[in-house]
């Protein structure tokens, strides 16, 4: 068997006891922070149906509070994708329009700023709203990031990579699909091109100039065995995809250590006191 | 000395550096082991603090000789000899992972863990001293050795146990999980292939006894068992989920497959070599 066969091997779930074991990771997140649920941003992608559908089955329907946070160049497939999966899964879908927020900024103090930071305000913008729509709820807040953009730091800092509980954070995209299928989420999901929908046209694939699956095996060879740039481009993938993703990882690396204190004492938060948070 | 031993594997969750909880979850599990008739209750690893303390480590450490929750275990146990994990200080302050055996209204054994991983995500080589010693926990004939986790991965110390007249292991641990392709976790299917490796080899009886729950987002497996001396499963508990697994062993068991496999009464230690 070839390595690259045997990385694809390695990234295969047994689906049901993932989800079995994901199930109980939210059931003890919730129970342990004393919280009545979640509170779950459906954009209409794989991802946050993955994680909601995760909710429903650990907590009930009742205990997850789904949100579709729309701004007005949002492709309309998203918000009808986001009420199909809510649909499938019993949730009442509670559609907040994030536009007038975002625009009141721009408009009056920041016209000449670009789409990057536009969307990266949107996507804050839905995490503030998530936030406190879990206050007022008593929930937590359901991260929907996966392994793949985590390691890649294809996110927006305190905006879609924040949240209280994570139940996809060790999956590859790969394995996201592979639940989502087994879970039954609605082939038009799982099918369709990822995409942070935060101008219109915009894909994962093609703003990262990556395709996932290169990605996955790649990031799986670097970070989960620890090989080198060098050995992985020795077992055949493309050095242009190679040199990305050591480029995309080495960048963003800031993303997913929050809070970079600076250290005085020989106590400081996290770099000696490593106090669990359980 | 007993032949047949009733004996109970608590597979609990424990909460992460709350001991006046966890002992109140011991006595719970201790009258339920009661009601089964158990003889020999084992807790997991480090079960009245639970495991990834980091720096709370320190702030757990008691000394089992004067400790009022030993006190109540032991009061509690009346007849039963019951295992428990928790963080030891010796004299010097230096913190042991350690394993206490209460028997008839004392502590009879302490075991001290004698291999600290500290690799992935184990870091215990940074707040604990490692132990030195092992020995035969002086219960009902001297038949029993009581390892923890890792230990186990270090197949010379269930041999030292066996050839010195161990018939029964009892590993605590604290094991986190990792899926992967296979329907069973792959930490639950390491386990087994150390422990049913252990108990043919050592042709002595095998209990395993894991926590659950979750810690920092890490799972333990459970799947608590034990294994009989030809290194078959004799009972599992499940994946996740709390669980008390008793069986009834019989030492003579070993005695009979000694007979036709004498690997211990033929193990060597004059063999010259490579050390």
């Amino acid at each position: 068997m070839s390595t690259r066969q045997y990385v694809r091997d390695c990234l295969r779930l047994d689906p049901a006891l993932a989800v079995t074991t994901l199930e109980s990771f939210i059931r003890d997140a919730i129970q342990t922070a004393g919280a009545k649920g979640v509170a779950v941003g459906l954009s209409g992608g794989v991802d946050s149906a993955l994680a909601a559908a995760l909710a429903t089955r650990a907590l009930g329907a009742d205990a997850v509070h789904a949100l579709s946070l729309p701004y007005r160049t949002s492709n309309p497939d998203s918000a009808k994708d986001a009420a199909s999966v809510a649909a499938s899964l019993g949730l009442e879908l509670r559609t907040i329009d994030i536009s007038p927020m975002v625009d009141a900024y721009f408009e009056r103090f920041e016209n000449e700023a670009d789409r990057v930071r536009m969307g990266n305000k949107m996507s804050r913008e839905r995490m503030g709203i998530l936030f406190d729509q879990a206050k007022k709820h008593g929930c937590l807040v359901l991260g929907t990031s996966n392994k793949t953009e985590i390691l890649l730091g294809y996110s927006t800092i305190f905006g879609d990579n924040a949240s209280s509980l994570n139940p996809l954070g060790d999956l590859y995209k790969q394995q996201v699909w592979q639940l989502s299928r087994h879970l039954g989420i609605p082939d038009e999901v799982v099918a369709k091109s990822p995409s942070a929908d935060l101008w219109p046209g915009q894909t994962d694939e093609k703003e990262l100039g990556l395709e996932y699956a290169t990605a996955d095996d790649v990031l799986f060879l670097m970070f989960d065995w620890g090989l080198s740039p060098d050995e992985v481009l020795e077992l055949g993938y493309a050095a242009e995809a190679v040199e990305k993703i050591t480029q995309f990882e080495k960048k963003n690396r800031f993303k997913r250590r929050l809070m970079l204190i600076a250290r005085l004492s020989d106590s400081a938060i996290n770099l000696d006191r490593e106090i669990p948070r359980d | 000395m007993q032949t047949r031993v009733t004996v109970g594997l608590a597979q609990i969750d424990c909460l992460l550096g709350e001991v006046d909880a966890n002992l109140e979850c011991h006595l719970e599990w201790i009258a339920k082991a009661r009601e089964r008739g158990v003889e020999w209750l084992l807790f997991p690893e480090l079960s009245l603090t639970g495991y990834r303390l980091l720096h709370l480590t320190s702030r757990m450490a008691m000394r089992p000789a004067s400790s009022p929750v030993i006190q109540k275990l032991i009061e509690a146990a009346g007849e039963m000899s019951v295992v428990v994990g928790l963080v030891e200080e010796d004299e010097q302050g230096v913190l042991y992972n350690s394993a206490v055996v209460l028997d008839a209204g004392g502590i009879r054994h302490v075991h001290r863990k004698l291999y600290l991983p500290t690799y992935g995500i184990f870091q215990e080589g940074r707040f604990f001293g490692a132990g030195d010693q092992i020995d035969l926990v002086p219960v009902n004939g001297r038949h029993l050795g009581v390892l923890i986790c890792e230990d186990l991965w270090h197949p010379e110390l269930g041999r030292r146990l066996a050839r010195a007249g161990a018939k029964v292991l009892a590993v605590i641990s604290a094991s986190p999980g990792r899926l992967g392709g296979e329907s069973k976790s792959e930490g639950q299917d390491i386990w087994e292939t150390i422990t049913r490796s252990t108990a043919l080899l050592n042709t002595c009886w095998l209990l395993y006894c894991n926590r659950v729950g979750w810690e920092e987002g890490s799972f333990y497996t459970g799947c608590s068992h034990i294994i009989r001396p030809g290194g078959q499963i004799m009972a599992r508990a499940p994946f996740l989920e709390e669980d008390l697994l008793v069986a009834t062993i019989d030492l003579r068991e070993v005695d009979r497959l000694r007979w036709r496999l004498p690997l211990v009464r033929a193990d060597r230690s004059d063999i010259e070599g490579p050390a």
